[in-house]
């Protein structure tokens, strides 16, 4: 089952762009953050910080040194906020390796520029992928109360694996394979986070506030389907009609 | 003429579709509690209309549905497999780098729940491996 994605994976990883992190990201789409001052200054500090206040003791800074990461940072990344310390620690290279866990967060493709920085390693799937994860755990630890809850429920909500496989028997008559449940369950979820997020859209050009409305969501349906973000049924408009 | 057949062909499609739907959404609520928490996380109000609720259960279902039929009819007809599902998200990028996520994810965390049980610990591998389930539930 992995040959479907490994052959992909060689051919064009260019394509293959980041789509999840940009999908973290809106999920606090309607609570402001202000990390930017934090993430300005170098993300590396915040990385230094998290260590400091997780391992209890002043991290080196070489560079190309190997940190043991504690197993548990990828769940705990919404759950704990470390204390801000004023570290004065300098800029830590870009080289860092750190160990991945085995839970492994999101996975992001690379871009595979070839040629480039023979010297300084090219950047493996894991260093971007570690970096992302840096980052993700700076934005969560300086979330408020409020964005911490949307965040836990945005990771936490799925779908009952157990109705969707009724659901997709009834339709199709005969049994269904786990793991087309777990894929069609991960797909229905960004499906609706693609039409939440467009009627949030909706009702913010139209200058409203408060929970959305069913007109919203029926105006961000319409639009999505233009867009062809939703398959709609052998719709038979004529495409050429005199 | 071509456009009266045409339209009676849509409405004879929306007629078979809205007795489908009107059972549907007469059927129980099966994700109300589920949407709820998942709107919230994507952006909405901590506390969304009902209507708004049911509307999405009906938009998710009719997605689920259509997804269905369409893998139905291509690859193995009359079966879905996974292949299916990965041929018909191509296009769009953000379903398919979660679906490319979440079955990798899964293939890892079979293959560590294994290497677990490899190891004699009994206790210790169950608290891991109960904890790895969160963790895939939690998708």
């Amino acid at each position: 089952m992995e040959n479907i994605f490994d052959r992909e994976d060689s051919e064009n990883d260019g394509d293959l762009n980041v789509s999840v992190s940009s999908s973290c990201e809106v999920g606090v789409h309607s609570t402001e953050v202000e990390i930017e001052n934090q993430e300005s200054q170098s993300s590396e500090q915040g990385r230094d910080i998290r260590r400091d206040s997780e391992e209890g003791s002043p991290v080196p800074s070489e560079s190309d040194c190997l940190d043991d990461q504690v197993s548990n940072h990828a769940p705990g990344a919404f759950e704990e906020i470390p204390t801000h310390a004023e570290s004065e620690t300098p800029d830590l290279s870009k080289d860092i390796k750190v160990e991945s866990s085995h839970e492994q967060d999101i996975v992001l493709h690379k871009q595979f520029i070839p040629g480039k920085d023979k010297k300084k390693e090219i950047k493996s799937r894991k260093e971007i992928e570690e970096e992302e994860r840096e980052k993700m755990q700076v934005l969560v630890s300086n979330f408020t109360e409020e964005q911490l809850d949307r965040y836990e429920m945005y990771r936490r909500s799925a779908f009952p694996k157990a109705a969707i496989k009724r659901l997709m028997q009834t339709i199709t008559g005969c049994s269904v394979s786990q793991n087309v449940v777990i894929a069609m369950s991960g797909i229905a979820k960004v499906f609706v986070g693609e039409v939440v997020e467009e009627a949030l859209d909706v009702m913010e050009a139209q200058g409203e506030t408060g929970p959305l409305q069913p007109k919203h969501l029926r105006e961000a349906v319409r639009r999505l389907r233009l867009r062809g973000g939703i398959p709609n049924c052998r719709a038979k408009r004529p495409l050429y009609s005199l | 003429m071509a456009t009266l057949d045409d339209t009676f062909d849509q409405f004879d499609e929306e007629e078979a579709e809205i007795p489908l739907g009107a059972t549907l959404s007469g059927r129980k609520r099966l994700f109300s509690k589920e949407l709820r928490c998942m709107m919230f996380g994507f952006g909405d109000d901590q506390n969304p209309y009902t209507e708004s609720v049911d509307l999405l259960e009906d938009l998710v279902i009719e997605f689920i549905t259509e997804m269905t039929h369409k893998a139905m009819e291509i690859g193995r007809t009359g079966r879905v497999q996974v292949e299916d599902i990965v041929f018909l998200v191509r296009k769009d990028q953000r379903k398919y780098a979660r679906v490319k996520d979440l079955l990798t994810m899964n293939e890892e965390l079979k293959k560590a729940r294994k290497a677990f049980d490899e190891v004699k610990y009994a206790g210790i591998g169950n608290i891991s491996t109960s904890l790895m389930k969160i963790l895939l539930l939690a998708i």
